[in-house]
């Protein structure tokens, strides 16, 4: 049942001007793959192209080893789940489900059976006579997700579905489509721009940017291991600290904070660079507040100055001044801070990135992705 | 701060909300003088259908009639002498075909102006809608000769085709913007659901824009039904003219026809389109309406 999409060489271009730039992925039949990346990265673009609503100006589509370039996308076997919804304003819950079923003149046994089953794992039943006008987010949401449902497709396709319910449902429905997808095990592409939604849902993510694929893997391998200092930045929040190093005699300076950093061995090979300037790539929990959290190698202390902080309960944000450089950290051991106050920080060197100074590629050795 | 609501006179605050949203009796007069002015030639036409023509001859126009029994002499009368049976067949099926098939294409139209990318869209709206910019009456005399020389002159097609090219041009426009305010995500979607052109048409937007395509038939309807100049001028005979042309057989030097027949004549002909609007002024009400949901 599930089905496996393979994308060569892919191109749109609008007029003249390129949306998507050539991407090439395989997505394993089963799956669940999330596009994610910020506005205009051409990921709803690719996801259009895969649905067969927009053409494909060069490149190969396949699913399942079946060429679909020119295939209409009524005859692709995909089913979509739209940003609006796109329900069928004039026909009821039951109608909207029947409307796909009805036109490929299913029999009516067929069609029961394929609705019953929707309506009992979407729990539909209450709403069935109902138009759409009279649901909420979160019932029509069921519902467009039931009308993908009925037709039992090759392929699942979400466009930001969840962008327009509030905070709770969201997280809700996350869980419920993540849920769905497993129990069916249907191939499922999803776009979002939403990193939380992507880390959370996806096994396999792809992270796009101008129309290129910046990097692919597993949401713990992206977020461990980013490609370069775009994927590190766009994943994560509060964001990656981003701070300018040198590689002298196999530890990293850092004048900023006036330490050098001994590496662990294995990840990076700093011989080979040495003597260049790169960027080191530090998440906010990679900068401790000592007494606060996992203790670190004492080689790398400095002090800083806290500007403010955010108390989110079980932890708190600080956002902090080393001279010229500003970067956040995460408290873990939560305690009152007074802005201006000074607090002493470990820099926890195992899972630290470095990139490219020029060119923001990482500098890890390729094997090291094992983490 | 709480408050003890049941200190509170309910009644004395309902009072004040009802003063704030009064006018002045200024303003009340000047719009009860309004009114009358629109009023008194419905109360003048209304009186006058029960009266005799001797009776209309010796009061004054706006006195009461002596009684009801007038009415159906003066609607006989008018019935037979201007033929209305024919004239109000007629016109019903202008008004009717003619107003249902310009919404129809007008929706093909608005469907293609709003769902094809195609070059020179907007051209095309502007041509189509060009129709309504010029005064009507400048199509009548090429009209009339072309149809003379089509033999149309004086048929009910040659009429059906008139009225349907001049109402399609305004739902065109209202059409095109309504159907621009429905989501082409939905098209997207029943095209996805296996929908050709033709399903996403019929079953997918027509049905949504039921509002709308009543609300211009009612209008285009009504402007058939109204419509005097054309008829007079394309239809002439008995059997094709329409009921506004046929009233005009109670005009001019000759007619011996009273005031009350001519106002019983004019009631029954403007009583089609009003129960049309009564039937069907919720189906109007909303599609003035300009969102839709989605």
């Amino acid at each position: 049942m599930a089905s496996e999409i393979k994308i060569r060489d892919l191109v749109k271009v609008y007029g003249r001007l390129p949306v998507v730039r050539g991407i090439d992925l395989d997505i394993p039949a089963g799956s669940f793959t999330v596009f994610v990346g910020p506005s205009g990265c051409g990921k709803t673009t690719t996801l259009r192209m895969i649905a067969g609503l927009e053409s494909i100006s060069h490149g190969d589509l396949t699913v399942d080893g079946v060429r679909m370039n020119e295939t209409p996308s009524r005859d692709r076997g995909v089913a979509m789940v739209f940003q609006s919804y796109a329900l069928y304003p004039h026909k009821t819950v039951r109608e909207n489900l029947e409307f796909s079923l009805k036109l490929e003149k299913l029999p009516t046994a067929e069609i029961n059976r394929r609705i019953d089953t929707a309506v009992e794992v979407l729990e539909l039943d209450p709403y069935m006579d109902r138009k759409p006008e009279a649901l909420s987010g979160g019932q029509r949401q069921r519902v467009a997700m039931g009308r993908a449902l009925v037709r039992e497709p090759k392929v699942f396709l979400f466009d930001e579905p969840l962008s327009n319910l509030d905070a709770k449902l969201r997280n809700q429905m996350r869980v419920e489509i993540k849920r769905l997808q497993r129990q069916l095990g249907v191939t499922t592409v999803y776009v979002t721009h939403d990193q939380v939604e992507a880390m959370t849902m996806a096994d396999m993510i792809v992270v796009m940017r101008d129309g290129l694929v910046e990097q692919t893997g597993s949401p713990i391998d992206i977020f461990e291991n980013p490609a370069n200092q775009f994927v590190a930045g766009f994943i994560g929040t509060p964001q990656m600290n981003f701070i300018d190093v040198t590689i002298a005699g196999g530890t990293l300076n850092v004048p900023d904070f006036g330490v050098h950093l001994t590496m662990p061995k294995g990840r990076f090979d700093l011989a080979a660079h040495d003597g260049q300037a790169a960027v080191m790539g530090a998440r906010p929990e990679h900068l401790v507040p000592v007494g606060h959290g996992a203790s670190v190698e004492t080689d790398s202390h400095f002090e800083a100055e806290i500007e403010f902080s955010e108390m989110l309960g079980n932890e708190t944000l600080l956002f902090c001044r080393k001279g010229a450089v500003k970067f956040v950290a995460r408290m873990q051991n939560p305690r009152m801070i007074e802005p201006g106050e000074t607090m002493t920080f470990g820099i926890d060197t195992d899972r630290l990135n470095l990139f490219d100074k020029t060119t923001g590629e990482t500098l890890r050795q390729p094997k090291a992705n094992d983490i | 701060m709480a408050v003890d609501l049941e200190t509170l006179d309910f009644d004395q605050i309902a009072k004040a909300e009802r003063r704030r949203g009064k006018g002045s009796w200024l303003i009340m007069g000047g719009a009860l003088v309004m009114s009358a002015v629109w009023i008194v030639p419905f109360y003048y036409m209304i009186i006058s259908i029960f009266k005799t023509t001797p009776e209309y001859a010796q009061k004054h126009p706006l006195a009461l009639p002596d009684g009801v029994g007038p009415l159906i002499d003066n609607a006989v009368t008018a019935w037979n002498n201007a033929k209305m049976g024919a004239g109000l067949l007629n016109s019903f099926i202008y008004g009717s075909i003619g107003g249902a098939l310009a919404i129809f294409i007008a929706a093909l139209a608005a469907y293609g102006l709003t769902r094809f990318d195609f070059k020179g869209r907007n051209l095309w709206f502007m041509l189509i809608f060009s129709g309504t910019v010029f005064p009507f009456q400048m199509y009548l005399i090429p009209l009339f000769f072309t149809y003379q020389e089509l033999g149309l002159l004086n048929t009910h097609l040659g009429m059906l085709i008139f009225y349907t090219a001049i109402c399609i041009p305004f739902p065109v426009l209202v059409l095109r913007n309504y159907m621009n305010g429905l989501s082409r995500e939905m098209d997207e979607a029943a095209r996805m659901d296996g929908a050709r052109e033709w399903t996403v048409f019929s079953r997918i937007i027509l049905p949504n824009c039921l509002g709308p395509m009543t609300a211009t038939f009612l209008l285009q309807f009504t402007w058939i039904w109204n419509d005097l100049l054309f008829s007079t001028v394309l239809a002439n005979k008995t059997e094709v003219r329409s009921i506004m042309a046929a009233l005009q057989v109670f005009q001019g030097s000759y007619s011996s026809f009273g005031p009350n027949v001519i106002m019983t004549a004019a009631i029954i002909a403007s009583l089609p389109s009003l129960i049309l609007f009564i039937f069907l002024r919720k189906h109007f009400m909303n599609g003035m309406r300009i969102s839709n949901v989605g």
